[in-house]
């Protein structure tokens, strides 16, 4: 099985859990015998891919080769990253890339129209921005046009795209090659913005989602998400749960803060999505019980100055921190040093940070509306908005060491069964599905 | 001449109600709503019919079928505040003087592995609450999931009963039979040891269409007990009066078979009907059983690791014996009552992680949603009957 798969980021130049979800799954479709040539929008250098094939839209690629040959043979590609180079691209003007353009219109309506959608939509308003950065659409376009031209000279079995930036190209590349499509849903506009949805990546969400043959989505919760906002048959769509890598949890650091005092931990993405606010309400609502503890807030985002105004305005700021964006050894620093790990987030289609802060012997309290709270039996859990109980359970963790050694006793034997082979195994038999018609 | 002994646990706990501790003010800890509910449901489909049942074939058999029960006094004290009916046919059935009622702690607590003091206090108010409405005082003793082990055997002996029943798990009986009666090693002590296999094909097995023997008649049943004869004296079996309608659905058939047994059983001559009581008498208790362990009836392992297995479990079990002494000293009625409520073993069932783990979702009853709710909500309640009761101030570290 050969897959082109399509996505917007990979480790370790990520900004939310897409990255590490792609690098996860790769790992372990490699291991299943799948060969997977991946197109990231930019690569830099670093990145560690030798299980597969990974290439940036300007790539540069001799003829393509099947490399699916008699036998169990596992992908070990050398990293193929070809820096980018203008002459040799492969739309080289404006007047090319247009009429490029223009011959796909006419070849696809529902894919012109998504097109059309990047060319005039508006990226004003969205999360996605804060989210991803940049000019989004052009981004987006630029993706599109390069990827399907790249697509053509390369030779697969299944398409799979990872999120709406990556749909255009999907579907372009889908009408361009007759391949079956599989779209992956990690996160949708609706999560990322709640009632402030932009409309045009809410339609190119849609196009994606009904214009593939096949949907996985990450949690039966966004599957739910999906069937009501994009009217999709529900048989279409496979759940397949995230995993966690081990080597995650090899690296235990077992830090013990400074001062005793423990700290409690908010890491990501400081947006409306993530619903930083909850985490300062139930704050104020444990330190009228007890003054020996500490906030964390990791992460940037645009409401960071709200949230810094909050916790002034609620005269708490002695016992909060934000350390700012951190990643690698600085996150894993955190989450080992850390009594509880909080992911109070408003809707979060599945949500890999819980099972990061486990893989480190942090206890999570997650909220509800999230697709991780599906597959984490050993966790608490709250709705976003009950402040009171997010501030109950953080007090428990606090005062009670049993709940924490249990919880994490048991989480370490669930983290076992989460493993991205599984999640791979599945992702596998949707590829078969795809490819049966 | 061979006896069969049947015995029945009833018992419902005040489950908690969902507590705030972030909310302004006192209210009662224990869910009305929910314990009622449960009551009502747990007559209507247990209680009410098979007590009716066992009253007929009381006067069916003129007085040769015969069974013990062990009520809670917290499950009494339930009845008499949301069902009287189902009280009032309990009392029909002590009136048969077909009926024994044993000896347990009021609050089907688990202390007797940790107070003595608190053990014998609870056991001299359920035994008050048996004279008074069932007109009896208990001889023989029942501990709570039949929890038991030789020290617990000594505490009991001391305070004056005869016989015990107990788990005849295999390690303890080490290839001896269950169905004779045994003596403590140290005490003048008859233990009754429970046959399980015998039990469990009806408490568990009746109904599991995966069992071979599925599905058991009485016929069937009947012919393995007689199988016994002339190698066993007595056949103990116990389990909960759940098993009836609750835990084995009415159209299993489990009533039925309940109905038909007496006349299976009593068909081969020699076989007889007895209570615990009865058989200590009739007897002898010829061997001495040593329990090394702690045993009960729960569980493969028999042991209490379902109540005190895990670490919340023990800190819980901890903090809530810590108070006792302060309680008890405060000679207030209303909040050593309360306090005695949170002793109730079904807390510490609930916060049992064992069965939670990798997809063996066991089907139990807990009002949570999981062990590590229960113990938050737990350990809240103590936290409020230290703060409101005893008067300590809110534990508050200031930086």
């Amino acid at each position: 099985m050969n897959v082109l798969m399509l996505g917007w980021e990979y480790p370790p130049h990520i900004s939310g859990g897409l990255g590490t979800a792609c690098e996860g799954l790769t790992r372990a479709l490699a291991g299943e015998g799948v060969n997977v040539t991946f197109i990231v929008p930019r690569a830099f250098g670093d990145e560690d891919a030798r299980h597969m094939r990974l290439l940036t839209p300007d790539s540069v690629v001799a003829t393509t080769r099947r490399v699916d040959q008699a036998g169990v043979r596992l992908v070990r590609e050398p990293v193929e990253v070809i820096e980018v180079n203008s002459v040799l691209r492969p739309y080289q003007t404006p007047e090319q890339y247009l009429q490029a353009r223009s011959e796909f219109a006419q070849r696809s309506e529902p894919v012109s129209h998504v097109m059309e959608v990047l060319e005039h939509g508006s990226v004003a308003a969205s999360q996605a921005v804060a989210h991803y950065g940049g000019d989004l659409f052009s981004e987006v376009r630029r993706y599109a046009t390069l990827t399907s031209g790249l697509a053509q000279r390369l030779d697969f079995d299944v398409i799979h795209a990872h999120d709406w930036m990556t749909y255009p190209a999907a579907l372009e590349i889908r009408n361009a090659t007759g391949r079956p499509l599989v779209v992956h849903v990690h996160s949708l506009e609706f999560d990322r913005s709640g009632e402030h949805v932009n409309p045009d990546i809410h339609r190119i969400e849609g196009a994606g989602i009904r214009g593939a043959d096949r949907v996985i989505a990450v949690s039966h919760y966004t599957k739910g998400v999906i069937v009501r906002q994009h009217g999709v048959d529900p048989d279409k769509i496979k759940v397949v749960h995230n995993g966690v890598t081990r080597a995650e949890a090899a690296q235990r650091y077992h830090l013990q803060p400074e001062d005793g005092r423990p700290i409690v931990l908010f890491l990501g993405r400081i947006t409306y999505q993530k619903g930083p606010e909850f985490f300062v309400r139930a704050a104020a609502k444990v330190l009228t019980r007890t003054k020996q503890v500490r906030f964390v807030m990791a992460g940037s985002g645009d409401m960071l100055e709200h949230v810094k105004h909050m916790v002034r305005e609620l005269k708490i700021e002695k016992w909060f921190e934000f350390p700012g964006f951190v990643r690698g050894a600085e996150l894993e620093k955190w989450f080992s040093l850390a009594e509880c790990f909080v992911m109070p987030s408003r809707s979060e289609p599945f949500g890999i940070t819980p099972l990061e802060a486990l893989a480190c012997d942090t206890p999570v309290i997650v909220s509800r509306q999230s697709g991780v709270s599906e597959v984490l039996r050993h966790a608490l859990k709250a709705d976003y908005w009950d402040v009171d109980r997010i501030a109950q359970l953080m007090l428990a963790v606090i005062r009670h060491d049993s709940l924490c050694a249990d919880m994490l006793e048991m989480s370490s034997r669930e983290l076992l069964r989460l493993h991205w082979r599984a999640a791979a195994e599945k992702t596998r038999q949707v590829y078969q599905q795809a490819v049966a018609g | 001449m061979p006896s069969v002994c049947f015995y029945f646990q009833v018992h419902q706990p005040y489950r908690l109600r969902k507590l705030q501790p972030f909310a302004e003010g006192a209210s009662d800890p224990f869910c009305r709503e929910s314990n009622a509910g449960v009551l009502w449901k747990v007559a209507a489909k247990c209680y009410l019919p098979a007590n009716q049942r066992l009253l007929e074939l009381i006067h069916r058999y003129e007085g040769r079928f015969r069974v013990a029960f062990s009520l809670s006094g917290v499950a009494i004290q339930q009845m008499e505040e949301y069902a009287t009916e189902v009280l009032d046919s309990f009392k029909r059935l002590a009136d048969t003087g077909c009926v024994e009622f044993l000896a347990e702690t009021y609050y089907h607590s688990l202390s007797s592995l940790r107070d003595p003091v608190e053990f014998r206090a609870q056991v001299a108010l359920h035994t008050d609450a048996i004279q008074r409405h069932f007109g009896q005082t208990p001889r023989v003793f029942r501990n709570t999931e039949l929890i038991y082990d030789d020290h617990i055997g000594e505490l009991v002996a001391d305070m004056g009963y005869r016989a015990v029943l107990a788990e005849g798990a295999d390690d303890v009986l080490a290839g001896r039979s269950p169905n004779f009666l045994y003596r403590h090693p140290a005490r003048e002590l008859t233990i009754l040891a429970k046959n399980y296999r015998l039990s469990d094909d009806i408490a568990f097995r009746f109904s599991d269409r995966g069992w071979k023997e599925h599905p058991l008649t009485t016929s069937k049943f009947a012919r393995w007990l007689h199988a016994h004869s002339g190698s066993a004296e007595l056949i103990n079996l116990f389990m909960d009066y759940e098993t009836f309608g609750e835990h084995q659905w009415e159209d299993s058939g489990i009533f039925q078979f309940l109905d038909a047994l007496p006349h299976d059983v009593l068909s081969a001559r020699d076989w007889r009907f007895q209570l615990p009581s009865e058989v200590v008498r009739d007897l002898p208790a010829r061997e001495t059983l040593s329990y090394g362990r702690t045993t009960s009836w729960a569980d493969q392992e028999r042991d209490i690791t379902a109540w005190l297995g895990n670490r919340m479990q023990q800190e819980a079990f901890h903090a809530l014996h810590e108070l006792g002494p302060r309680l008890r000293e405060r000679n207030n009625p209303a909040a050593l009552a309360l306090w005695r409520k949170l002793s109730t073993s079904d807390h510490f069932y609930y916060m049992c992680t064992k069965w939670f783990a990798d997809g063996d979702v066991h089907a139990y009853f807990s009002p949570y949603e999981g062990p590590y709710d229960a113990f938050i909500n737990y350990m809240n309640a103590l936290d409020d009957v230290r703060e409101r009761i005893l008067g300590d101030l809110p534990a508050q570290e200031n930086a």
